[in-house]
Protein backbone atom coordinates (compact mmCIF):
# COMPACT_ATOMS: atom_id res chain seq x y z
CA UNK A 1 0.00 0.00 0.00
CA UNK A 2 1.53 3.34 -0.97
CA UNK A 3 1.92 5.82 1.82
CA UNK A 4 -0.67 8.53 1.53
CA UNK A 5 1.35 11.55 2.57
CA UNK A 6 -1.52 13.93 2.08
CA UNK A 7 -3.42 12.55 5.03
CA UNK A 8 -0.54 11.29 7.12
CA UNK A 9 2.08 13.73 8.21
CA UNK A 10 5.57 12.69 7.20
CA UNK A 11 7.04 13.58 10.54
CA UNK A 12 4.78 10.98 12.14
CA UNK A 13 6.48 8.21 10.23
CA UNK A 14 9.03 6.07 11.99
CA UNK A 15 12.68 5.72 11.09
CA UNK A 16 11.99 2.94 8.61
CA UNK A 17 8.97 4.66 7.10
CA UNK A 18 6.27 2.78 8.94
CA UNK A 19 3.27 4.28 10.64
CA UNK A 20 2.78 3.67 14.34
CA UNK A 21 0.65 0.58 13.87
CA UNK A 22 2.38 -1.06 10.96
CA UNK A 23 4.22 -4.33 11.19
CA UNK A 24 7.38 -5.10 9.33
CA UNK A 25 7.39 -7.55 6.46
CA UNK A 26 6.61 -11.02 7.71
CA UNK A 27 7.95 -14.03 5.86
CA UNK A 28 7.45 -17.52 7.21
CA UNK A 29 8.28 -20.98 5.98
CA UNK A 30 7.43 -24.32 7.48
CA UNK A 31 9.07 -27.76 7.13
CA UNK A 32 12.36 -26.22 6.10
CA UNK A 33 14.49 -29.09 7.39
CA UNK A 34 13.53 -32.59 6.45
CA UNK A 35 15.63 -34.18 9.18
CA UNK A 36 13.85 -32.44 12.03
CA UNK A 37 10.46 -33.44 13.38
CA UNK A 38 9.34 -29.90 12.84
CA UNK A 39 11.04 -26.81 11.54
CA UNK A 40 10.32 -23.28 10.51
CA UNK A 41 12.05 -20.17 9.23
CA UNK A 42 10.67 -16.79 10.19
CA UNK A 43 11.68 -13.33 9.07
CA UNK A 44 10.16 -10.30 10.70
CA UNK A 45 11.75 -7.38 8.96
CA UNK A 46 15.44 -7.99 9.35
CA UNK A 47 15.14 -10.37 12.28
CA UNK A 48 15.61 -13.86 10.90
CA UNK A 49 15.29 -17.07 12.86
CA UNK A 50 15.43 -20.77 12.09
CA UNK A 51 13.62 -23.03 14.50
CA UNK A 52 13.81 -26.80 14.68
CA UNK A 53 11.80 -29.03 16.98
CA UNK A 54 12.76 -32.57 17.82
CA UNK A 55 10.60 -34.80 19.84
CA UNK A 56 8.67 -35.66 21.80
CA UNK A 57 11.38 -38.25 22.29
CA UNK A 58 12.83 -40.11 25.22
CA UNK A 59 16.22 -38.77 26.14
CA UNK A 60 18.21 -41.45 27.81
CA UNK A 61 19.18 -40.75 31.38
CA UNK A 62 17.43 -37.39 31.34
CA UNK A 63 14.39 -38.52 33.25
CA UNK A 64 16.06 -40.83 35.68
CA UNK A 65 18.58 -38.34 36.93
CA UNK A 66 15.88 -36.28 38.54
CA UNK A 67 14.82 -39.29 40.55
CA UNK A 68 11.12 -38.72 40.09
CA UNK A 69 8.93 -40.14 37.38
CA UNK A 70 7.70 -37.33 35.21
CA UNK A 71 4.11 -37.42 34.10
CA UNK A 72 4.56 -34.60 31.63
CA UNK A 73 6.90 -33.96 28.78
CA UNK A 74 9.67 -31.48 29.40
CA UNK A 75 10.13 -28.58 27.04
CA UNK A 76 13.75 -27.76 26.40
CA UNK A 77 14.64 -24.56 24.62
CA UNK A 78 18.02 -23.67 23.26
CA UNK A 79 18.65 -20.30 21.69
CA UNK A 80 21.75 -19.92 19.57
CA UNK A 81 22.83 -16.48 18.51
CA UNK A 82 24.96 -16.52 15.40
CA UNK A 83 28.13 -14.46 15.58
CA UNK A 84 27.23 -12.60 12.42
CA UNK A 85 23.68 -11.83 13.48
CA UNK A 86 24.22 -8.49 15.16
CA UNK A 87 26.15 -5.32 14.58
CA UNK A 88 29.09 -6.37 16.71
CA UNK A 89 30.55 -9.79 16.69
CA UNK A 90 30.63 -11.08 20.22
CA UNK A 91 30.52 -14.36 22.01
CA UNK A 92 27.33 -14.69 23.92
CA UNK A 93 27.46 -18.18 25.32
CA UNK A 94 25.79 -18.28 28.64
CA UNK A 95 24.49 -14.81 28.14
CA UNK A 96 21.94 -13.80 30.78
CA UNK A 97 19.63 -12.38 28.16
CA UNK A 98 19.69 -15.56 26.10
CA UNK A 99 19.11 -17.68 29.18
CA UNK A 100 16.16 -15.57 30.18
CA UNK A 101 14.71 -15.88 26.70
CA UNK A 102 15.11 -19.66 26.81
CA UNK A 103 13.29 -19.86 30.12
CA UNK A 104 10.51 -17.56 28.95
CA UNK A 105 9.92 -19.56 25.78
CA UNK A 106 10.07 -22.87 27.65
CA UNK A 107 7.52 -21.80 30.23
CA UNK A 108 5.27 -20.34 27.56
CA UNK A 109 5.16 -23.58 25.62
CA UNK A 110 4.98 -25.80 28.69
CA UNK A 111 1.66 -24.17 29.45
CA UNK A 112 0.22 -24.36 25.96
CA UNK A 113 1.44 -27.76 24.76
CA UNK A 114 -0.37 -30.89 25.88
CA UNK A 115 2.65 -32.19 27.71
CA UNK A 116 0.61 -34.71 29.70
CA UNK A 117 0.22 -36.80 26.54
CA UNK A 118 3.93 -37.56 26.48
CA UNK A 119 5.15 -38.70 29.90
CA UNK A 120 8.90 -39.21 30.38
CA UNK A 121 9.74 -37.56 27.07
CA UNK A 122 11.33 -34.34 26.02
CA UNK A 123 10.37 -31.81 23.38
CA UNK A 124 13.39 -29.78 22.39
CA UNK A 125 13.10 -26.51 20.58
CA UNK A 126 16.23 -25.14 18.95
CA UNK A 127 16.23 -21.55 17.82
CA UNK A 128 18.99 -20.14 15.68
CA UNK A 129 19.07 -16.39 15.38
CA UNK A 130 20.60 -15.58 12.02
CA UNK A 131 20.00 -11.87 12.02
CA UNK A 132 18.75 -9.61 14.77
CA UNK A 133 16.89 -6.38 14.34
CA UNK A 134 14.61 -6.07 17.31
CA UNK A 135 11.63 -8.07 18.61
CA UNK A 136 13.85 -11.10 19.20
CA UNK A 137 11.65 -12.75 21.81
CA UNK A 138 8.52 -12.20 19.77
CA UNK A 139 10.03 -13.67 16.64
CA UNK A 140 11.42 -16.63 18.61
CA UNK A 141 7.98 -17.40 20.01
CA UNK A 142 6.32 -17.11 16.63
CA UNK A 143 8.94 -19.28 14.94
CA UNK A 144 8.68 -21.90 17.68
CA UNK A 145 4.89 -21.98 17.34
CA UNK A 146 5.22 -22.66 13.63
CA UNK A 147 7.80 -25.39 14.14
CA UNK A 148 5.71 -27.07 16.84
CA UNK A 149 2.66 -27.07 14.59
CA UNK A 150 4.82 -28.61 11.89
CA UNK A 151 6.02 -31.25 14.33
CA UNK A 152 2.43 -32.16 15.08
CA UNK A 153 2.74 -31.64 18.81
CA UNK A 154 -0.75 -31.13 20.24
CA UNK A 155 -1.26 -27.67 21.67
CA UNK A 156 -4.11 -25.62 23.04
CA UNK A 157 -3.56 -22.67 20.80
CA UNK A 158 -1.07 -20.73 18.77
CA UNK A 159 1.32 -18.58 20.74
CA UNK A 160 1.69 -15.34 18.88
CA UNK A 161 3.84 -12.49 20.07
CA UNK A 162 4.64 -8.93 19.15
CA UNK A 163 6.43 -6.01 20.72
CA UNK A 164 5.01 -2.62 21.37
CA UNK A 165 6.85 0.48 22.51
CA UNK A 166 6.06 3.93 23.70
CA UNK A 167 7.39 7.17 22.24
CA UNK A 168 8.32 9.99 24.57
CA UNK A 169 5.59 12.66 24.77
CA UNK A 170 5.65 15.21 21.96
CA UNK A 171 6.21 18.08 24.34
CA UNK A 172 9.53 16.74 25.48
CA UNK A 173 10.78 16.81 21.92
CA UNK A 174 10.32 20.57 21.57
CA UNK A 175 7.07 20.39 19.65
CA UNK A 176 8.76 19.52 16.41
CA UNK A 177 6.47 16.59 15.76
CA UNK A 178 3.42 16.89 13.55
CA UNK A 179 1.04 15.57 16.16
CA UNK A 180 -0.50 17.94 18.64
CA UNK A 181 -0.88 15.47 21.47
CA UNK A 182 0.80 15.90 24.77
CA UNK A 183 0.67 12.20 25.45
CA UNK A 184 3.16 9.62 24.23
CA UNK A 185 2.25 7.44 21.29
CA UNK A 186 2.36 3.68 21.13
CA UNK A 187 4.38 1.90 18.47
CA UNK A 188 3.88 -1.59 17.15
CA UNK A 189 6.65 -4.04 16.27
CA UNK A 190 9.84 -2.19 17.15
CA UNK A 191 12.94 -2.64 15.08
CA UNK A 192 16.44 -2.72 16.47
CA UNK A 193 17.01 1.01 16.52
CA UNK A 194 13.70 1.79 18.15
CA UNK A 195 14.27 -0.93 20.68
CA UNK A 196 17.46 0.75 21.84
CA UNK A 197 15.77 4.10 22.34
CA UNK A 198 12.32 3.34 23.64
CA UNK A 199 10.76 1.37 26.45
CA UNK A 200 9.00 -1.66 25.05
CA UNK A 201 7.08 -4.75 26.01
CA UNK A 202 6.70 -8.10 24.31
CA UNK A 203 3.16 -9.37 24.41
CA UNK A 204 2.35 -12.98 23.72
CA UNK A 205 -0.78 -14.98 23.89
CA UNK A 206 -3.21 -17.27 22.22
CA UNK A 207 -6.08 -16.38 20.02
CA UNK A 208 -9.05 -16.40 22.35
CA UNK A 209 -11.90 -18.68 21.46
CA UNK A 210 -9.99 -20.24 18.65
CA UNK A 211 -10.79 -17.43 16.22
CA UNK A 212 -7.63 -17.92 14.24
CA UNK A 213 -6.88 -15.18 11.81
CA UNK A 214 -9.62 -13.04 13.23
CA UNK A 215 -7.29 -11.29 15.58
CA UNK A 216 -8.47 -12.38 18.98
CA UNK A 217 -7.65 -10.52 22.15
CA UNK A 218 -4.48 -10.76 24.13
CA UNK A 219 -4.57 -12.91 27.17
CA UNK B 1 25.40 -5.90 -18.40
CA UNK B 2 22.48 -5.82 -16.03
CA UNK B 3 20.99 -9.16 -15.28
CA UNK B 4 17.56 -10.03 -14.03
CA UNK B 5 16.51 -12.76 -11.70
CA UNK B 6 13.23 -14.28 -12.68
CA UNK B 7 11.05 -15.75 -10.02
CA UNK B 8 11.04 -19.54 -9.99
CA UNK B 9 7.98 -21.21 -11.41
CA UNK B 10 5.58 -22.40 -8.74
CA UNK B 11 5.79 -26.13 -8.14
CA UNK B 12 3.18 -28.14 -9.97
CA UNK B 13 1.13 -30.01 -7.41
CA UNK B 14 1.01 -33.70 -8.01
CA UNK B 15 -2.57 -34.79 -8.47
CA UNK B 16 -2.71 -38.14 -6.83
CA UNK B 17 -6.08 -39.13 -5.53
CA UNK B 18 -7.66 -38.27 -8.82
CA UNK B 19 -9.77 -35.19 -9.36
CA UNK B 20 -10.80 -34.47 -5.79
CA UNK B 21 -14.40 -33.59 -5.25
CA UNK B 22 -13.77 -30.03 -4.22
CA UNK B 23 -17.41 -29.05 -4.53
CA UNK B 24 -18.28 -29.13 -0.84
CA UNK B 25 -15.07 -29.10 1.09
CA UNK B 26 -13.12 -26.17 -0.29
CA UNK B 27 -15.77 -23.80 -1.52
CA UNK B 28 -17.25 -23.25 1.90
CA UNK B 29 -14.65 -21.65 4.07
CA UNK B 30 -16.90 -22.14 7.03
CA UNK B 31 -15.57 -24.33 9.79
CA UNK B 32 -18.86 -25.19 11.44
CA UNK B 33 -20.15 -28.37 10.05
CA UNK B 34 -23.87 -28.02 10.42
CA UNK B 35 -26.06 -31.04 10.83
CA UNK B 36 -24.16 -34.25 10.27
CA UNK B 37 -25.03 -36.35 7.30
CA UNK B 38 -26.31 -39.85 7.87
CA UNK B 39 -23.40 -41.58 6.22
CA UNK B 40 -20.06 -40.95 7.84
CA UNK B 41 -17.79 -38.91 5.69
CA UNK B 42 -14.43 -40.32 6.54
CA UNK B 43 -12.20 -37.57 5.33
CA UNK B 44 -12.80 -34.05 4.22
CA UNK B 45 -10.22 -31.93 2.54
CA UNK B 46 -10.55 -29.06 4.99
CA UNK B 47 -7.56 -28.44 7.20
CA UNK B 48 -7.81 -27.22 10.76
CA UNK B 49 -5.02 -25.78 12.89
CA UNK B 50 -4.49 -25.71 16.68
CA UNK B 51 -7.05 -23.76 18.63
CA UNK B 52 -9.59 -23.75 15.85
CA UNK B 53 -13.18 -24.57 16.73
CA UNK B 54 -14.11 -27.78 14.98
CA UNK B 55 -17.70 -27.80 16.04
CA UNK B 56 -20.05 -26.22 18.59
CA UNK B 57 -22.50 -29.05 18.31
CA UNK B 58 -22.59 -31.09 21.55
CA UNK B 59 -23.64 -34.28 19.77
CA UNK B 60 -20.12 -35.01 18.52
CA UNK B 61 -17.58 -36.98 20.47
CA UNK B 62 -14.01 -35.82 20.47
CA UNK B 63 -11.25 -38.13 19.28
CA UNK B 64 -7.53 -37.77 18.71
CA UNK B 65 -6.18 -34.34 17.96
CA UNK B 66 -9.01 -32.48 19.64
CA UNK B 67 -9.76 -31.04 23.04
CA UNK B 68 -12.55 -29.23 24.81
CA UNK B 69 -12.11 -26.10 26.81
CA UNK B 70 -13.82 -25.76 30.16
CA UNK B 71 -15.38 -22.45 29.11
CA UNK B 72 -17.39 -23.68 26.17
CA UNK B 73 -18.80 -26.97 24.99
CA UNK B 74 -17.09 -26.58 21.64
CA UNK B 75 -14.57 -29.10 20.35
CA UNK B 76 -11.29 -27.49 19.39
CA UNK B 77 -8.45 -28.84 17.34
CA UNK B 78 -5.05 -29.37 18.96
CA UNK B 79 -3.02 -30.27 15.89
CA UNK B 80 -3.03 -29.13 12.30
CA UNK B 81 -4.44 -31.70 9.98
CA UNK B 82 -7.48 -33.01 8.24
CA UNK B 83 -10.77 -33.61 9.95
CA UNK B 84 -12.02 -37.16 10.07
CA UNK B 85 -15.48 -38.24 11.07
CA UNK B 86 -16.30 -41.76 12.04
CA UNK B 87 -19.98 -41.94 12.94
CA UNK B 88 -20.14 -39.50 15.84
CA UNK B 89 -16.44 -39.37 16.54
CA UNK B 90 -14.40 -36.40 15.42
CA UNK B 91 -10.67 -36.74 15.12
CA UNK B 92 -7.92 -34.81 13.42
CA UNK B 93 -5.31 -36.72 11.44
CA UNK B 94 -2.16 -34.60 11.76
CA UNK B 95 -0.32 -33.54 8.63
CA UNK B 96 2.98 -34.50 10.20
CA UNK B 97 3.56 -36.19 13.49
CA UNK B 98 5.85 -38.60 15.20
CA UNK B 99 4.94 -42.24 15.03
CA UNK B 100 2.58 -43.48 17.72
CA UNK B 101 2.77 -47.25 18.21
CA UNK B 102 -0.30 -49.43 17.97
CA UNK B 103 -0.64 -53.12 18.72
CA UNK B 104 0.14 -55.25 15.69
CA UNK B 105 2.32 -52.70 13.91
CA UNK B 106 5.27 -54.06 12.02
CA UNK B 107 8.19 -51.84 12.91
CA UNK B 108 11.87 -51.57 12.21
CA UNK B 109 13.88 -50.42 15.18
CA UNK B 110 17.35 -49.88 16.48
CA UNK B 111 18.65 -51.14 19.81
CA UNK B 112 19.83 -48.22 21.92
CA UNK B 113 20.21 -49.80 25.33
CA UNK B 114 20.80 -53.26 26.72
CA UNK B 115 19.44 -54.03 30.17
CA UNK B 116 19.54 -57.25 32.16
CA UNK B 117 16.34 -58.77 30.86
CA UNK B 118 15.33 -56.52 28.00
CA UNK B 119 16.46 -54.17 25.28
CA UNK B 120 15.35 -50.60 24.68
CA UNK B 121 14.53 -50.00 21.03
CA UNK B 122 14.32 -46.73 19.17
CA UNK B 123 11.25 -46.63 16.95
CA UNK B 124 11.23 -42.85 16.48
CA UNK B 125 8.23 -42.84 18.80
CA UNK B 126 7.90 -40.49 21.79
CA UNK B 127 9.19 -43.25 24.05
CA UNK B 128 11.70 -46.04 23.55
CA UNK B 129 10.11 -49.43 23.05
CA UNK B 130 10.93 -52.48 25.18
CA UNK B 131 11.96 -55.81 23.81
CA UNK B 132 11.95 -58.35 26.63
CA UNK B 133 14.36 -61.25 26.45
CA UNK B 134 11.33 -63.51 26.76
CA UNK B 135 9.86 -62.15 23.54
CA UNK B 136 12.57 -63.24 21.14
CA UNK B 137 13.31 -66.54 19.50
CA UNK B 138 16.11 -68.06 21.50
CA UNK B 139 18.62 -70.25 19.71
CA UNK B 140 18.34 -73.97 20.08
CA UNK B 141 14.68 -74.40 19.31
CA UNK B 142 11.61 -72.26 19.53
CA UNK B 143 9.44 -71.65 22.54
CA UNK B 144 12.19 -72.50 24.96
CA UNK B 145 12.05 -70.90 28.34
CA UNK B 146 14.73 -68.29 28.84
CA UNK B 147 17.43 -69.19 31.27
CA UNK B 148 19.97 -67.25 33.25
CA UNK B 149 22.55 -68.25 30.65
CA UNK B 150 20.55 -66.35 28.08
CA UNK B 151 20.47 -63.34 30.38
CA UNK B 152 24.23 -63.36 30.63
CA UNK B 153 24.61 -63.69 26.89
CA UNK B 154 22.04 -61.00 26.12
CA UNK B 155 24.47 -59.05 24.00
CA UNK B 156 25.03 -62.02 21.74
CA UNK B 157 21.44 -61.70 20.49
CA UNK B 158 21.17 -57.96 20.12
CA UNK B 159 23.63 -55.30 21.15
CA UNK B 160 23.60 -51.53 20.85
CA UNK B 161 23.13 -50.27 17.32
CA UNK B 162 21.64 -53.46 15.92
CA UNK B 163 18.62 -53.12 13.68
CA UNK B 164 15.66 -55.42 13.97
CA UNK B 165 12.22 -55.93 12.59
CA UNK B 166 9.55 -56.69 15.15
CA UNK B 167 5.88 -56.44 15.92
CA UNK B 168 4.26 -54.33 18.61
CA UNK B 169 2.87 -56.84 21.06
CA UNK B 170 1.37 -54.62 23.71
CA UNK B 171 1.34 -51.08 24.98
CA UNK B 172 2.33 -49.82 28.40
CA UNK B 173 0.25 -47.31 30.29
CA UNK B 174 2.52 -44.42 29.32
CA UNK B 175 2.34 -45.18 25.61
CA UNK B 176 5.58 -47.10 25.30
CA UNK B 177 5.46 -50.18 23.11
CA UNK B 178 6.49 -53.71 23.97
CA UNK B 179 7.83 -55.65 21.01
CA UNK B 180 8.23 -59.28 20.12
CA UNK B 181 10.19 -61.11 17.45
CA UNK B 182 8.72 -64.55 18.04
CA UNK B 183 8.34 -65.34 14.39
CA UNK B 184 10.76 -66.19 11.66
CA UNK B 185 9.58 -63.10 9.83
CA UNK B 186 11.09 -60.94 12.54
CA UNK B 187 14.55 -60.64 13.95
CA UNK B 188 17.88 -59.06 13.34
CA UNK B 189 18.49 -57.25 10.07
CA UNK B 190 21.58 -57.53 7.93
CA UNK B 191 22.67 -57.56 4.27
CA UNK B 192 21.05 -54.26 3.42
CA UNK B 193 20.53 -50.55 3.84
CA UNK B 194 18.50 -48.54 6.29
CA UNK B 195 16.30 -45.59 5.41
CA UNK B 196 14.39 -43.31 7.72
CA UNK B 197 11.37 -41.46 6.38
CA UNK B 198 8.48 -39.98 8.29
CA UNK B 199 6.00 -42.54 9.48
CA UNK B 200 2.23 -42.55 9.37
CA UNK B 201 0.28 -39.36 9.15
CA UNK B 202 -0.03 -36.99 6.28
CA UNK B 203 0.66 -37.38 2.62
CA UNK B 204 4.13 -38.87 2.61
CA UNK B 205 5.52 -41.63 4.70
CA UNK B 206 4.87 -45.28 5.27
CA UNK B 207 1.24 -46.31 5.24
CA UNK B 208 -0.19 -48.61 7.86
CA UNK B 209 -2.30 -51.71 7.19
CA UNK B 210 -0.87 -52.74 3.86
CA UNK B 211 1.63 -55.41 3.00
CA UNK B 212 4.87 -54.23 4.49
CA UNK B 213 7.27 -57.06 3.82
CA UNK B 214 7.69 -58.35 0.33
CA UNK B 215 10.30 -59.58 -2.08
CA UNK B 216 11.17 -57.70 -5.23
CA UNK B 217 12.45 -59.61 -8.23
CA UNK B 218 14.83 -56.94 -9.45
CA UNK B 219 15.94 -56.29 -12.97
CA UNK B 220 19.49 -56.06 -14.32
CA UNK B 221 20.42 -59.35 -12.73
CA UNK B 222 20.03 -58.05 -9.21
CA UNK B 223 18.28 -61.14 -7.97
CA UNK B 224 15.70 -60.99 -5.20
CA UNK B 225 15.63 -58.08 -2.80
CA UNK B 226 13.52 -57.85 0.36
CA UNK B 227 11.76 -54.64 1.32
CA UNK B 228 10.66 -54.09 4.90
CA UNK B 229 8.55 -50.99 5.46
CA UNK B 230 8.21 -50.33 9.15
CA UNK B 231 5.08 -48.40 10.07
CA UNK B 232 7.30 -46.10 12.10
CA UNK B 233 8.97 -44.83 8.95
CA UNK B 234 12.09 -46.94 9.23
CA UNK B 235 12.75 -48.93 6.09
CA UNK B 236 15.09 -51.82 5.47
CA UNK B 237 16.09 -52.95 1.99
CA UNK B 238 18.24 -56.06 1.87
CA UNK B 239 19.32 -58.99 -0.18
CA UNK B 240 16.79 -61.79 -0.05
CA UNK B 241 17.77 -64.61 2.20
CA UNK B 242 16.11 -67.95 2.51
CA UNK B 243 13.98 -68.69 5.49
CA UNK B 244 13.71 -65.21 6.93
CA UNK B 245 11.50 -62.32 6.09
CA UNK B 246 9.43 -64.46 3.80
CA UNK B 247 5.72 -64.15 3.77
CA UNK B 248 3.54 -66.48 1.76
CA UNK B 249 6.25 -67.88 -0.44
CA UNK B 250 5.65 -71.59 -0.63
CA UNK B 251 9.13 -72.67 -1.59
CA UNK B 252 10.85 -70.81 1.18
CA UNK B 253 8.65 -71.91 4.02
CA UNK B 254 10.75 -73.42 6.72
CA UNK B 255 9.36 -76.59 8.14
CA UNK B 256 8.88 -76.79 11.86
CA UNK B 257 11.66 -79.35 12.10
CA UNK B 258 14.24 -77.15 10.48
CA UNK B 259 13.47 -74.05 12.51
CA UNK B 260 16.12 -75.03 14.97
CA UNK B 261 18.88 -74.86 12.38
CA UNK B 262 17.75 -71.55 10.95
CA UNK B 263 17.43 -69.92 14.32
CA UNK B 264 20.70 -71.32 15.47
CA UNK B 265 22.78 -70.38 12.50
CA UNK B 266 21.83 -67.06 11.05
CA UNK B 267 19.28 -65.42 13.29
CA UNK B 268 21.67 -63.41 15.39
CA UNK B 269 24.65 -63.30 13.08
CA UNK B 270 26.40 -59.97 12.79
CA UNK B 271 28.12 -60.85 9.57
CA UNK B 272 26.84 -59.83 6.17
CA UNK B 273 26.60 -62.35 3.37
CA UNK B 274 28.36 -61.83 0.11
CA UNK B 275 26.32 -59.37 -1.94
CA UNK B 276 27.05 -59.04 -5.63
CA UNK B 277 27.49 -55.67 -7.34
CA UNK B 278 24.28 -56.12 -9.35
CA UNK B 279 22.27 -56.71 -6.17
CA UNK B 280 23.88 -53.74 -4.47
CA UNK B 281 22.96 -51.58 -7.44
CA UNK B 282 19.32 -52.65 -7.30
CA UNK B 283 19.18 -52.12 -3.54
CA UNK B 284 20.50 -48.62 -4.13
CA UNK B 285 17.92 -48.06 -6.82
CA UNK B 286 15.09 -49.16 -4.54
CA UNK B 287 16.28 -46.83 -1.82
CA UNK B 288 16.44 -44.07 -4.43
CA UNK B 289 12.83 -44.76 -5.36
CA UNK B 290 11.77 -44.49 -1.72
CA UNK B 291 13.70 -41.24 -1.30
CA UNK B 292 12.16 -39.79 -4.46
CA UNK B 293 8.67 -40.73 -3.25
CA UNK B 294 9.27 -39.11 0.12
CA UNK B 295 10.74 -35.99 -1.43
CA UNK B 296 7.58 -35.42 -3.45
CA UNK B 297 5.29 -36.20 -0.51
CA UNK B 298 3.88 -39.40 -1.95
CA UNK B 299 2.88 -42.23 0.36
CA UNK B 300 5.28 -45.15 0.58
CA UNK B 301 3.69 -48.57 0.19
CA UNK B 302 4.15 -51.68 -1.88
CA UNK B 303 2.24 -50.42 -4.88
CA UNK B 304 4.02 -47.08 -5.11
CA UNK B 305 7.47 -48.57 -4.54
CA UNK B 306 6.94 -51.22 -7.19
CA UNK B 307 5.54 -48.77 -9.73
CA UNK B 308 8.37 -46.39 -8.99
CA UNK B 309 10.90 -49.15 -9.36
CA UNK B 310 9.45 -50.17 -12.73
CA UNK B 311 9.48 -46.53 -13.81
CA UNK B 312 13.12 -46.15 -12.79
CA UNK B 313 14.05 -49.22 -14.81
CA UNK B 314 12.25 -47.86 -17.86
CA UNK B 315 13.97 -44.53 -17.40
CA UNK B 316 17.31 -46.22 -17.46
CA UNK B 317 16.61 -47.98 -20.73
CA UNK B 318 15.81 -44.70 -22.43
CA UNK B 319 18.85 -43.11 -20.88
CA UNK B 320 21.07 -45.75 -22.35
CA UNK B 321 20.01 -44.64 -25.79
CA UNK B 322 21.40 -41.19 -25.17
CA UNK B 323 24.80 -42.52 -24.32
CA UNK B 324 26.97 -43.63 -21.49
CA UNK B 325 26.13 -40.76 -19.17
CA UNK B 326 22.68 -42.13 -18.46
CA UNK B 327 24.09 -45.46 -17.43
CA UNK B 328 26.60 -43.81 -15.16
CA UNK B 329 24.07 -42.35 -12.79
CA UNK B 330 21.31 -44.80 -13.45
CA UNK B 331 20.70 -45.40 -9.74
CA UNK B 332 20.65 -41.75 -8.85
CA UNK B 333 17.03 -40.76 -8.52
CA UNK B 334 17.28 -37.15 -7.37
CA UNK B 335 16.24 -33.97 -9.07
CA UNK B 336 14.55 -34.15 -12.45
CA UNK B 337 14.96 -37.88 -12.80
CA UNK B 338 13.32 -38.57 -9.45
CA UNK B 339 10.47 -36.29 -10.41
CA UNK B 340 9.98 -38.13 -13.65
CA UNK B 341 10.04 -41.51 -11.93
CA UNK B 342 7.45 -40.46 -9.36
CA UNK B 343 5.20 -38.96 -12.01
CA UNK B 344 5.41 -42.08 -14.13
CA UNK B 345 4.63 -44.21 -11.08
CA UNK B 346 1.63 -42.06 -10.16
CA UNK B 347 0.35 -42.25 -13.70
CA UNK B 348 0.74 -46.03 -13.64
CA UNK B 349 -1.22 -46.28 -10.40
CA UNK B 350 -3.93 -44.12 -11.90
CA UNK B 351 -4.10 -46.24 -15.01
CA UNK B 352 -4.30 -49.42 -12.94
CA UNK B 353 -7.21 -48.07 -10.94
CA UNK B 354 -9.05 -46.98 -14.07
Amino acid sequence: MPLDTSTYHLSLLRLDGRRWNELRRLHAQISTQASADGSSYLEMGNTKIICTVSGPAEIRGGGRREGVERDNAVVNVEVGVAGFSGMDRKRRRGDKRTTEMQNTIASAFTSTLFTHLYPHSTISINLHILSQDGSLLAVCLNAATLALIDAGVPMKDYIVACTSGLTPPASTLGGSRGGNSETSDPLLDLNGMEEQELPFLTGAGGTVGGDVGGGGGWV
Amino acid sequence: MPFTITAPAPPVPIAYNGPSDSDSADSEGDIDMGPPSKRARLSTKSIVTPGEIVTDDPQWMRGHGTYTSPLTSAILSSVSGTLQKTNKLLSIAPLRARYTPEIGDLVVGRIVEVQTKRWKVDLSAPLLAHLPLSAINLPGGILRKRTSTDELAIRSFFSEGDLLVAEVQSMYQDGAASLHTRSLKYGKLRNGVFLAVSGTGGGGGVVRARRQVWTVLTGNGGGEVDMVLGVNGYIWICKHSRGELVEGKGGAQVSIMRIEDVVGESMYSNRNDEIGPATRREIARLSGVVRALVERGVRVDEEMVMRGYEASLEGEETDYEYGEAGGENGEYLGGERGKRVVETALAAVHAARG
